[in-house]
């Protein structure tokens, strides 16, 4: 009797398993394991990291696996057939014009101004006119370089207005140059990868820009 | 005649076959284009690793969770010049405060030294907190005023210029107030976090030393 009992929560034990397993998202389990194991690898550290979640719309600064900030995504496209595996590591950042910081040097310079833009009583800290680097400064479109071969270009969607020229140089690149470089490219044995990201919120873009930072690690989902 | 004729043909042939590998390529890259990859390295998993997978799931997840500062600790974001006391996933505050103002500030004369004036960016922890704080003024704070250096500690603490309150969090950074209201919200500080009054005694009084913060 005990023998049959035992057999029998065997069998149970079995079909639950077998049915647990037949309802669980097998690639999607893999995928997670997948992503907990690289962000561990740099949650362990008290370092900020990227997640790009292209999926899910968002890039995420975080730390010690705590979300500092978010960034929705507004719209999307890429190039190439990019392979992701473990923790990336931004190169460099790229833009037409960076930021510049102001250098004073007493006696040849003057000290940073501090004059309000509007006059007026009731003038906020945000019409003041100051000569400092701020979020405001930081370039609307740019590009990071991945040490993976990937190349994105964050682009705001407001306030980032191209000429016809740009827009023509732009096409030319997107859609000649680009499925070109992907048939005969001298990437072609690594596999092109261009990832082309549109931020609704232009201050959004600019935020990106200020808070990753050059040789910031990060994972991509 | 036939010249201009065949040099033509070969021009109208050279650029259908630009057309037809543009188009060859455009097609690759629009397949390939299609759907985001799943991330690269992903295995299949086995039904009976499902378990196995999925254990192993719950153990990161429980040990990233084991990283997470325990109480309250402090988020700022440099960019939004914004500070955020918060309690594992709850906020208990927000202030408007101002951080670095990205300047550098070069050396005139012989030693040619130069400072750049960014609020640091990491993980650090409150290390000491000061009442009635006074401010030990550097070299830096002389060279920007365009005055010489002196050569005893008396002629540079200066009392009421940080507020009521400091919390240090290392390398003579400070958490403290200021008599720049106006300015709250804009980058304009040597590095310290300026904080308004009513904030900087709420903090000073709820954090406690070897608390967390975050500067990003």
């Amino acid at each position: 009797m005990k023998k049959l009992a035992a057999f029998a929560a065997l069998v149970a034990a079995g079909l639950i398993g077998l049915g647990w397993a037949a309802g669980v998202d097998k690639a999607a389990l893999a995928k997670k394991q997948d992503s907990l194991t690289a962000e561990y690898g740099l949650a362990k550290e008290a370092k900020f990291y990227f997640v790009f979640d292209v999926l899910g719309r968002k890039i995420e600064l975080r730390v010690r696996g705590m979300v500092l900030k978010t960034w929705p995504i507004e719209a999307m496209r890429f190039w190439g057939q990019p392979d992701f595996s473990g923790s990336v590591e931004m190169v460099k950042k790229t833009t037409l014009k960076s930021p510049e910081r102001i250098v004073i040097k007493p006696g040849e310079t003057e000290a940073p101004i501090v004059k309000p833009a509007a006059a007026g009583a009731a003038s906020t800290s945000a019409d003041y006119d100051l000569e400092t680097l701020e979020l405001r400064d930081m370039p609307k479109r740019f590009g990071l370089d991945l040490d993976n071969g990937l190349h994105v270009t964050v682009t705001a969607k407001t306030g980032n207005s191209m000429g016809f020229g740009a827009r023509m140089k732009e096409a030319w690149r997107w859609y000649v140059r680009m499925p070109l470089m992907n048939l005969f490219g001298p990437k072609k044995d690594k596999g092109l990868s261009e990832l082309e990201l549109i931020i609704a919120d232009e201050k959004d873009a600019q935020s990106i820009y200020w808070h990753l930072f050059d040789g910031i690690k990060g994972i991509i989902l | 005649m036939m010249i201009k004729r065949l040099l033509m043909a070969a021009a109208a042939l050279a650029y259908l076959g630009f057309l037809a590998v543009l188009g060859a390529s455009y097609f690759i890259g629009l397949k390939q284009a299609s759907t985001w990859p799943a991330t690269g390295s992903t295995q299949a998993i086995s039904d009976k690793d499902v378990p196995k997978v999925d254990k192993n799931v719950q153990q990161l997840e429980k040990r990233m969770s084991a990283f997470q500062p325990k109480g309250l600790y402090i988020v700022i974001d440099t960019a939004e010049n914004r500070l955020t006391l918060k309690n594992g996933d709850q906020v208990v505050r927000t202030a408007v405060v101002s951080c670095g103002s990205g300047v550098v500030l070069e050396e005139p004369g012989g030693k040619k030294r130069s400072w750049v004036f960014d609020t640091p960016r990491g993980e650090f922890s409150v290390k000491s907190k000061i009442t009635n704080p006074y401010w030990v003024k550097p070299d830096w704070a002389f060279i920007e005023e365009g005055e010489m250096i002196p050569k005893t500690m008396e002629d540079r603490i200066e009392a009421g210029t940080l507020g009521d309150y400091a919390l240090g969090f290392g390398q003579g950074f400070f958490i403290h107030g200021t008599l720049y209201t106006r300015l709250l919200g804009r980058n304009v500080t040597h590095g310290c976090v300026r904080v308004g009054d009513e904030d900087l005694k709420y903090l000073f009084k709820a954090v406690p030393i070897g608390a967390k913060i975050y500067i990003y």
